[in-house]
């Protein structure tokens, strides 16, 4: 077991998660001392029936709920003023986001101006800069997505948001609520959430609490992502990889970002891939990259992605190897349970030389065995499916 | 604006009602197990004499108030918590995670392991409780259904389980 010399891990964020979690609402909100909440959903949550199953688990409560289910995936600064006035002027105390990424990035940023004034908004943006507690935050998870209902991250109208005190005080994962999505998304959300687990477990933040989430995410998207991307209809399937995500936004919100993180962010956003997609390439590629390096914890990353019986029968000096084909095996696996599109969307990326390189500039990788040089050399193999 | 409408939370009429009766009917028999059963008779035993506890669903009930007379009867006390001292109070967070618990779906020890109960009072004496509830819930439910209701289906005598099940049934019903 590695322990570091010096280690930080930071958590406060409950997780309640399972059959009929969202009833806990009122209590949790009365622990909270919030008595109206204003619950914020993304666009399309009315038609499929969230905000339904959100003002069923509020009846008998005695509270009354705002509700705002217009929020879209490209939310503005218009919209939080929006909320704003409705927060102030209605009495609300409290914010429930309902829904993926937009929905709950927007209710972080609406919470740093609901908690201070309109204008912190922008002067809060950036690393650190807010400064006290937020209102209470509630996070419900409908889409998987890249742990923002646990992370400390926004992202808001092109700005970039990172403190604790954005991360919510709740998050809670109810098999209602996650909605079957097509393969492509799911397999798209799963790999960001196996890519910042296996990089918080073998990266140099790497640390005993942080193992512990990563550990679990790992295994359970080793578990139930195949699964799941052959069947849509997968309730326990699906639950499980949503609790990967949070966990994995977990052990993600305590390390440093790893390179299969930063290149495939950039290179999804350049070339108009799902994300997700680009850093489960990139992934076993870093890997065996790391590996040549003498990045020696990737051969403990073998113990949860494969389980005991074939981390006891591989020899020491195959275990990272092993660890790296066991993902390049998940890809394949992948794209075999949902006819081969996620393959076809690998092959038929089309990224210039000009364009590697500049993914590798952006990607702001900063690790010794990772120079811009490197990292295109990672990106191009990717490409050639090499 | 548009988006935007706010809503008065509603009632959960029926399964309210649903597990009304089921507390009524419960407090009944743990009275009445209380004076049938051996094992029961001495989990009371252990309570001191005046000792009231309730089961209750938050935030608004149903109740089930059960207490321990001066003279050590056991006596179910009504749904009404009102002007009564209650020593030790078992709440169940919501009406869903009631009606998983009186519809079997979940065994009083899961639900407490699921955190779907609040113990305010004395954790000994909500232990003794739980296991009095696994007592009455094996004479009242068929085998089939109290082995989801029960920690571990107990290997009772035919004499106590259908002599305890009709004494307590006939007892509940006329409330004695």
């Amino acid at each position: 077991m590695y322990l570091p010399e010096r280690y930080e891990f930071f958590c406060p964020v409950k997780i309640n998660s399972g059959k009929r979690a969202l009833e806990q609402l009122p209590f949790e909100l009365d622990a909270l001392n919030a008595r109206k909440p204003l619950v914020i959903a993304g666009n399309d949550a009315g038609e499929k029936g969230l905000v339904g199953v959100i003002i069923d688990a509020f009846k008998d409560s005695g509270l009354a709920i705002g509700i705002h289910d217009g929020v879209p995936s490209a939310p503005d600064l218009r919209l939080i003023r929006e909320l704003f006035n409705i927060y102030r002027d209605r009495g609300h105390d409290a914010l429930i986001a309902i829904g993926g990424g937009s929905a709950a990035d927007t209710a972080k940023v609406l919470n740093i101006a609901v908690s201070g004034k309109p204008e912190d908004i922008e002067g809060c943006a950036g690393e650190n800069l807010i400064k006290k507690p937020l209102k209470p935050l509630i996070i419900v998870p409908t889409t998987a997505g890249t742990g923002y209902e646990v992370s400390k991250y926004a992202f808001f109208a092109g700005r970039d948001y990172a403190s604790h005190f954005l991360m919510p005080n709740l998050a809670v994962i109810d098999p209602r609520m996650t909605i079957p999505e097509d393969a492509v998304t799911t397999a798209a959300a799963a790999l960001i959430a196996l890519t910042h687990a296996a990089e918080a477990y073998t990266g140099a933040g790497k640390n005993p609490l942080a193992d512990a989430y990563a550990y679990t995410a790992i295994q359970l998207i080793m578990e139930n992502l195949v699964n799941v991307i052959g069947d849509q209809r997968d309730k326990n399937g699906r639950l499980s990889l949503a609790n990967a995500n949070a966990l994995a936004g977990c052990a993600f919100s305590n390390v440093a970002l790893g390179v299969a993180h930063k290149l495939g962010k950039v290179m999804g956003d350049l070339c108009g891939l799902p994300p997700g997609l680009c850093m489960g390439m990139l992934l076993p590629r870093v890997l065996e990259r790391e590996m040549s390096e003498g990045g020696y914890h990737i051969a403990d990353l073998l113990l949860p992605l494969a389980g005991f019986d074939t981390y006891a029968s591989t020899a020491a000096d195959m275990k990272a190897r092993r660890a790296a084909e066991i993902i390049h095996d998940l890809l394949k696996d992948l794209s075999a349970a949902n006819g081969g599109v996620i393959s076809r969307i690998w092959k038929d990326i089309q990224v210039s030389e000009d364009t590697l390189q500049d993914i590798a500039q952006r990607a702001g990788v900063n690790e010794a065995s990772f120079d811009i040089d490197g990292c295109a050399k990672i990106l191009r193999e990717a490409r050639e499916g090499r | 604006m548009k988006n935007f409408r706010e809503v008065a939370a509603g009632k959960k009429s029926l399964k309210k009602d649903y597990v009304a009766v089921m507390m009524w009917f419960m407090g009944r028999a743990i009275q009445a197990a209380a004076a049938v059963d051996m094992a029961a008779r001495k989990e009371f035993a252990g309570m001191p004499d005046g000792f009231t506890f309730a089961l209750s669903v938050m935030p608004n009930g149903p109740h089930m108030i059960i207490g321990k007379d001066q003279r050590g009867f056991v006596r179910y006390k009504g749904w009404d918590p009102e002007g009564k001292k209650i020593d030790l109070d078992m709440k169940i967070k919501n009406i869903e995670a009631a009606l998983l618990l009186f519809t079997f779906q979940e065994s009083t020890t899961l639900a407490t392991a699921r955190n779907r109960l609040v113990v305010d009072g004395d954790v000994a004496h909500a232990c003794a409780v739980v296991r009095i509830l696994d007592i009455v819930e094996v004479y009242l439910l068929p085998k089939i259904i109290a082995k989801l209701a029960v920690k571990r289906y107990p290997g009772w005598s035919f004499r106590r389980k259908y002599l305890g099940r009709m004494l307590i049934y006939v007892r509940s019903i006329f409330g004695l």
